[in-house]
């Protein structure tokens, strides 16, 4: 049946096809008639569906694209603010240690003592010793004094090639001569436990204020005189003759960046005085 | 069954052609999804059917092309009765016979298409040649891969059926 069927259907469906060829290649010149109508009707919408959705498509896709971008864009420009704030940070911390170096020069020319700056490498208060490490280009020898732009910072204890050890005036075994700016009394000043100094056998009936200023002394050999060591914060005890003072200290140890070795000889305590001030 | 399976695989054929052609102009001239349908369905032999499908595939490819009516429908007609008489004689299962029918049939579909654009249209413009070759192995493709997966379904609903009659002896 289906053999016999298919050639005879065969040549029909061919044949319709091909009259409906024709028929439409003379009758519409072109124009798609009828059945070309109706068929753009249901395949225009379908169609256009399937366009809105492409174009949705693309503008999902063209503004992801566009996402991206921006967000390289962004970590681009957020890694350039980072690596600016860092180099401002950086250029500060230059302006910081620039005023500082250019201080400590100022107050070193201003000096009439041989002063030579060595850098603080670290200040240890953890240790045994109240010490601080510094760095400085020759190298230093024992009991140098060390001084900053305040006052009095301790003298050196240990040296190792361009690195030497100071012992503070805070420490609890360190001690100079020294006296009352003022009053012109001369005593033995200690390290104490909490961080002040003790100035001793300062005679009772001496008057002193809250604020006097200490100095050097001149006598253990190791301090010029006249170097600012202090300032009277208190009076605690003493024996019946003499009176021990609380000095704080005109150093502050925790923010030390750069001190000076004191090379040269021992000048007028007067000038040394004049000179320090003039640095200040 | 069989009509409503033809009907649903011409309308996903026509959707997809649609589709393709709205996001890429030149979609139909590297495609030809309604061949593909055409010739898939003409190749289990049944030459009757074949020549029905054929004809009504080529005229909804008309349709979807804008005309004129006859010119896919004699072509496909013609390429979906060939390709029934030569699943009658031969039995293609191997994959790179599928492929080779598949682009055969494009390759007969566009000769006779340009055949006829020749003889009865006034004005014809025939795709250039490397297009109507990525056509034929499109066509190729499209169709070895729309057989494997039949293949793959058909194999898996037997093995659920022979699992079910099993299990209802155990």
């Amino acid at each position: 049946m289906s053999s016999r069927l298919g050639r005879p259907l065969l040549f029909l469906l061919l044949g319709a096809q091909l009259a409906l060829l024709t028929w439409q290649v003379r009758r519409t010149h072109g124009t798609l008639g009828l059945a070309g109508e109706v068929t753009l009707r249901l395949t225009g919408p379908v169609a256009h569906a399937f366009r809105g959705a492409a174009d949705r498509i693309a503008e999902v896709r063209l503004r992801a694209q566009q996402r991206r971008l921006l967000a390289s864009e962004n970590a681009a420009l957020r890694a350039e603010v980072g690596e600016l704030r860092r180099e401002r940070l950086r250029l500060a911390a230059l302006a910081v240690e620039a005023d500082r170096l250019a201080a400590a020069l100022a107050y070193e020319r201003a000096q009439p003592l041989g002063l030579r700056a060595a850098e603080v490498v670290f200040v240890d208060h953890s240790s045994r010793v109240r010490s601080l490490v510094i760095r400085c280009g020759r190298g230093a020898r024992i009991n140098q004094a060390v001084v900053a732009e305040a006052g009095v910072v301790g003298r050196v204890i240990a040296t190792a090639g361009a690195y030497a050890r100071v012992q503070l005036l805070t420490d609890r075994a360190a001690s100079l001569g020294a006296q009352l700016e003022e009053a012109g009394s001369q005593g033995l000043l200690r390290g104490g436990p909490d961080g002040q100094l003790r100035l001793e056998f300062v005679p009772r009936q001496l008057p002193v204020a809250i604020g006097d200023r200490v100095v050097t002394a001149g006598i253990d050999g190791v301090f010029p005189p006249g170097l600012p060591v202090g300032a009277v914060a208190g009076v605690e005890g003493g024996t019946e003759v003499f009176q021990t003072l609380r000095v704080a200290p005109a150093v502050d140890f925790r923010r030390l960046g750069m001190v000076f070795l004191v090379d040269g000889p021992a000048p007028p305590a007067d000038e040394l005085v004049r000179g320090g001030d003039a640095g200040r | 069954m069989r009509a409503v399976s033809i009907g649903l695989g011409f309308l996903l054929a026509a959707l997809l052609q649609l589709a393709g052609v709205t996001v890429w102009p030149e979609f139909a001239l590297a495609f030809d999804l309604i061949l593909v349908a055409v010739v898939f369905f003409a190749r289990d032999g049944r030459a009757v059917a074949a020549l029905l499908v054929g004809s009504a595939g080529g005229l909804l490819a008309d349709a979807l092309g804008g005309g004129p009516f006859g010119l896919h429908g004699f072509a496909d007609t013609l390429v979906a009765y060939t390709t029934a008489r030569v699943a009658q004689q031969l039995v293609v299962e191997r994959s790179s016979g599928v492929l080779l029918v598949f682009t055969l049939a494009s390759t007969l579909q566009q000769a006779l298409l340009a055949a006829l654009g020749l003889l009865f249209l006034p004005s014809v413009q025939l795709p250039a040649a490397p297009w109507m070759v990525a056509r034929a192995l499109s066509t190729g493709v499209a169709g070895l891969l729309l057989a494997v997966g039949q293949r793959a379904a058909t194999r898996r609903l037997l093995a659920r059926r022979e699992r079910r009659r099993t299990g209802w002896r155990g």
